[in-house]
């Protein structure tokens, strides 16, 4: 099954616009919009994952530090929604840049240790920074603002919001995947020795995906501040950034609609299911374990090579 | 006078207690087929590694055309004209061969970083691309995955790769290695109409082949250059018997 992607595109917009119709109530929504901030997170994530080949362990800081930035701007400083935005998605990207510098002296598991040490160095300091942060309290909005014109308090307008952000990352991230830019981050992923001999600057190359990645994460980041209203330490913790990874891995690193798949499935485990059950982090244990055994390479490619197998 | 095409002077590599390459000197002029050979571990491939800059010889000087190579990063080498095909192949097995091809363009003309516009309709690359492919005679499977094609068809791959880069020296590590006869025979038919502006540094076990094609031979031992000269100097060396050929 082969879609265009001008048909998968207005397909997913379709959905999108269908679902507040379709769920029963604001309650509802809310839960959806969740996902979808958590979609556009390991999006983000999965262009290292997925297309650069780099797991990273501290992709929370993407998510939590623009988040502190919205709610410390807008509620200590008193800026306007609009400035306070805009400067805290600047504040993501550089810390991917900055964050880059380090963390891509080592590939592997080198990558994966330094991008977790950033990571729990971000959350100490959020946890003990208290004039700054709030410490374990965290910063909490008085509401959602007004943003250029749209009233974003009610759950409608937000979600809205939110789903006009996600399907605007899945069409830069197709772009992304076919570009000659794309094409090179995956030759790195998967020959980087080869692609240094054909004259390309890997080095290079994976740091501009890392900040690709830092930018989209900052704009979940934005969205959670938004959509919470609240942050805290747990935003940039390490069970943050593992979540978000294991949201790319259960639903297929490498495919756009896989993270998608992912975040939903997590999140809608994480509110809906934790309601009735107590140890649902067990629940969500157990999902991981098997569907990563049935499907060692996630949902969507798994599903995919299921249906080729029947139809053939 | 105009500079040999590689230069190595004095170069020294060493790994822990392992001496690589010892005190090794190379002058190969533009237009030459230069042939390596030697026994397994004589540091053949080694050598290769340093040319390229996979990693830094320990002393030495490495000069393409003159110009000081040793501490250049290999993208950089690249710029200057150097080619390579590899030993093990190392190709994008779950890409088209005419993926590849445009793979190693970028790398040499740039493009890489453009976001915008999709690769699949970059008709330029694509038709150097092709061109490239069509060159070893693989025009008519540039759309089928590396994962489909035969040992020998990856083979050629690997030096449409090479030489859609236009390289100006161009090493070649044992491009007949694992071929049937017939397969070694097309390599050396394309080997043989390479033109002579690209200067050509061979490891090849194959000695029908090599032989044949090679102007000048240097005989290399733990490291070392053992003899050095033409094809005929070189066999009647009562060293290369000992070392190599003989037995």
């Amino acid at each position: 099954m082969k879609l265009s992607p001008i048909l998968g595109f207005a397909l997913v917009a379709l959905t999108l616009a269908c679902l507040p119709v379709l769920l029963p109530d604001g309650f509802y929504l809310g839960i959806a919009t969740h996902a979808l901030v958590f979609a556009i997170l390991a999006l983000s994530l999965d262009i290292l994952i997925g297309q650069a080949g780099m797991t990273s362990l501290g992709h929370a800081v993407y998510l939590g530090l623009p988040a502190y930035a919205v709610a410390w701007l807008t509620v200590q400083a008193g800026w306007p929604p609009l400035p306070s935005v805009i400067v805290a998605l600047l504040i993501g990207t550089l810390t991917a840049a900055l964050f880059g510098l380090l963390a891509l002296r080592a590939s592997g598991l080198g990558f994966l240790m330094i991008t977790l040490a950033l990571g729990q160095v971000m959350w100490g300091v959020a946890y003990r920074w208290v004039a700054l942060t709030g410490g374990d309290n965290g910063l909490r909005m008085p509401g959602r603002p007004v943003l250029l014109g749209i009233d974003l308090q009610a759950p409608l307008p937000f979600y809205a919001v939110v789903a006009v952000c996600l399907l605007a990352a899945l069409i830069c991230l197709w772009h992304l995947d076919r570009s000659a830019f794309g094409a090179c981050l995956r030759g790195t992923r998967d020959q980087p020795r080869r692609m240094r001999m054909l004259g390309h600057d890997v080095w290079r190359i994976r740091y501009a995906g890392f900040v690709i990645a830092g930018f989209w994460g900052s704009v979940a980041g934005v969205l959670y501040c938004l959509d919470y209203q609240y942050v805290s330490p747990q935003a940039l913790s390490l069970p943050q950034s593992a979540e978000a990874l294991l949201m790319v891995v259960l639903g297929g690193a490498g495919t756009l609609a896989g993270p998608v798949v992912g975040a939903v499935i997590i999140t809608a485990i994480k509110t809906v299911v934790s309601s009735y059950v107590d140890r649902w982090y067990s629940l969500l244990g157990l999902t991981f374990i098997v569907v990563v055994s049935l499907m060692p390479r996630g949902l969507v490619p798994g599903v995919r090579d299921l249906w080729e197998r029947l139809r053939a | 006078m105009t500079a040999p095409a590689l230069e190595i002077i004095g170069l020294h590599k060493q790994f822990g207690g392992l001496v690589a390459t010892r005190n090794l000197s190379l002058r190969v002029m533009a237009g030459e087929r230069r042939l390596l050979i030697g026994p397994n571990g004589a540091g053949k491939t080694t050598l290769f590694n340093q040319i390229a800059g996979d990693f830094l010889p320990n002393a030495g000087t490495i000069r393409l055309f003159g110009t000081d190579m040793t501490t250049l990063p290999t993208k950089a080498r690249v710029r200057l004209g150097l080619g390579r095909t590899y030993q093990v192949l190392t190709l994008f097995p779950n890409d088209t061969l005419l993926h590849n091809v445009v793979l190693a363009l970028l790398g040499t003309q740039g493009g890489g970083w453009s976001v915008w516009g999709g690769l699949s309709r970059s008709t330029g690359l694509h038709d150097q691309a092709l061109v490239a492919l069509t060159r070893v005679g693989l025009g008519h499977a540039a759309n089928r995955r590396v994962a489909e094609t035969s040992y020998g068809e990856r083979r050629r791959l690997e030096l449409a790769m090479a030489l859609a880069q236009s390289p100006k020296v161009l090493l070649l590590d044992e491009p007949l290695a694992g071929l049937s006869a017939e397969e070694r025979e097309t390599v050396r038919l394309l080997l043989e109409g390479i033109p002579r502006d690209v200067t050509i540094i061979l490891i090849e076990h194959d000695m029908d082949v090599a032989l044949a094609f090679a102007d000048r031979i240097t005989l290399l031992n733990f490291g070392e250059v053992i003899v050095e000269g033409t094809r005929a100097e070189v066999i009647a060396d009562p060293r290369t018997r000992e070392v190599y050929l003989g037995h």
